[in-house]
């Protein structure tokens, strides 16, 4: 549940956001940032749905590509509850 | 930090390293992508990796589950908790409930969640029913909690907190002499919400190079680096090696939202024991969502091996850097992911997990 997940701003309501990550959309709360200013297109990194700092894309897309590795790995190698890329984890797990 | 992966290796290979350095980090993030980039196997052989106390779930209080358990199973409410708590067992007589995921079977309303707003939203549709939200985590999860109260709590939202510091674990076992370690990668996230300055201690009070790390093998192989030059030199100064996350001071409102709403206390560390100002407590004006107060307390000190560690299982030296997951015994044999013995196991963050889940399927430790 540590786990930070970089996820791209889609639209902004209040202190809530939809954002994007591996093709999952997840409600997300942008209360932590209050001092910040955050627009749709930016990236966030998401900590148990809260977003706890901005990011650049640049950060965000290799963050991604480490997610996308742990699940080739986990692929080969793990045959019992593997650990889970950032798709899935999001889909299990609402985006924590 | 334009070098890739492949050149920060070279250049730490270039160093002439004299002896062996032993380097720990404390968060399962930097674990984990430490574990699965190989770093391990890709760094000269007198280059340790160690992994320390960086899995919330794992040391949460063992005396907190249980209460969590107690609570779902006699108390008329719903208890929310993080998934990865779930599979926590507890110390208790074989044919009693070990874990909440046990205690679920049994009928109690538990419900894993991924989000404080999860829990929010569940009381607020269910107006009538009293919400326990069981909150374990370090301060990248705590301080989320601290924002869910300071936005607004529904009245029949509680809070059985067990939020932890990472800070004061490395203090501690700092002070107490026991483990060494030469070098500290300090956590990335920790940093970004409460600023890196809170590991100045590492290097001011006992000398230690620290380099805060991101979560890209880039980011930490930087790190590494720098604290491998540190000691190369003589020279000690906390690195920031992800800057463009973590800034000095880290998270403002974030941290506001943490002052306002909790006080910062002495707690309990499974297995480890008490260490000062470790842990978060509820500051009194949110009393009414204290469910330690709401309800009887289920803690029962005269349990067998309350707060510890279940029987047999070394998760305790694991989280504390004195052993590698492989060293314990029933690694791989009696403990695996699908039948865990201890929380490190259980835990997308605890070090067996993680080692596990990279391939590593036996304990190094002979069978006789
Ligand atoms: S292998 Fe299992 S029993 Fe051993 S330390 Fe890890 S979690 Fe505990």
């Amino acid at each position: 549940m540590c786990l930070g997940i970089p996820m791209q701003v889609k639209e902004i309501n209040g202190f809530m956001a939809r954002c994007e990550a591996g093709g999952v959309e997840r409600e997300v709360s942008l209360f932590m940032l209050a001092e910040n200013t955050v627009q749709a297109g930016d990236y966030v990194i998401v900590h148990v749905g809260y977003a706890i700092q901005k990011i650049t894309a640049q950060e965000a897309r290799s963050a991604w590509e480490l997610y996308d590795d742990m699940l080739r790995l986990d692929g080969e190698l793990a045959d019992e509850t593997p650990m889970v890329p950032i798709g899935q984890l999001l889909r299990d797990n609402g985006g924590r | 930090m334009s070098l890739n992966a492949k050149r920060w290796l070279e250049e730490i290979r270039k160093l002439p390293l004299a002896r062996r350095v032993r380097i720990m980090n404390v968060c399962g993030g930097h674990e984990r992508a430490i574990t699965m980039a190989g770093l391990r196997g890709a760094l000269p052989s007198n280059i340790e990796l160690i992994p320390g106390p960086g899995c919330p779930v794992c040391i949460c209080p063992e005396e907190d589950v249980y209460e969590a358990i107690q609570l779902a199973l006699h108390e008329d409410i719903t208890l929310v908790a993080f998934g990865d708590m779930l599979r926590v067992p507890v110390n208790v007589p074989k044919r009693e409930v070990r874990s909440l995921e046990q205690a679920k079977a049994a009928g109690a309303d538990i419900r894993p969640i991924a989000s404080p707003i999860e829990a929010v939203r569940l009381a607020q549709a269910q107006p009538q029913r009293t919400v326990v939200f069981f909150a374990a985590g370090f301060e990248t999860t705590t301080a989320p909690v601290a924002a869910m109260l300071q936005e607004s709590v529904p009245g029949n939202l509680l809070l059985l907190l067990s939020g932890r510091l990472t800070w004061p674990a490395v203090a501690a076992l700092l002070d107490s002499g026991q483990v060494a370690f030469d070098a500290l990668v300090a956590p990335g996230h920790v940093s970004t919400v409460m600023g890196p300055e809170e590991w100045n201690f590492v290097v001011e009070k006992h000398h230690i190079p620290a380099a805060v790390a991101g979560f890209t093998p880039v980011s930490l192989l930087a790190a590494i680096y720098s604290t491998l030059r540190q000691l190369l030199e003589g020279k000690r100064f906390l690195d920031n090696c992800y800057p463009e996350v973590v800034r000095p001071g880290g998270n403002a409102s974030a941290r506001a939202q943490l002052a306002a709403t909790m006080d910062v206390v002495d707690a309990n560390w499974r297995g480890v024991g008490v260490i000062p100002q470790s842990g978060f407590a509820l500051k009194p004006r949110f009393a009414a969502h204290d469910a330690r107060l709401r309800f009887p307390s289920y803690a029962d000190a005269s349990r067998r091996r309350a707060g510890q560690m279940p029987a047999g299982c070394q998760c305790a030296d694991v989280v504390l850097g004195k052993i590698y997951p492989n060293e314990c015994r029933i690694y791989g044999n009696a403990c695996t992911p699908r039948h865990p013995i201890g929380p490190c196991m259980v835990s997308d963050e605890g070090a067996c997990r993680i080692w596990w889940s990279a391939g590593t399927r036996t304990s190094k430790v002979a069978h006789a």
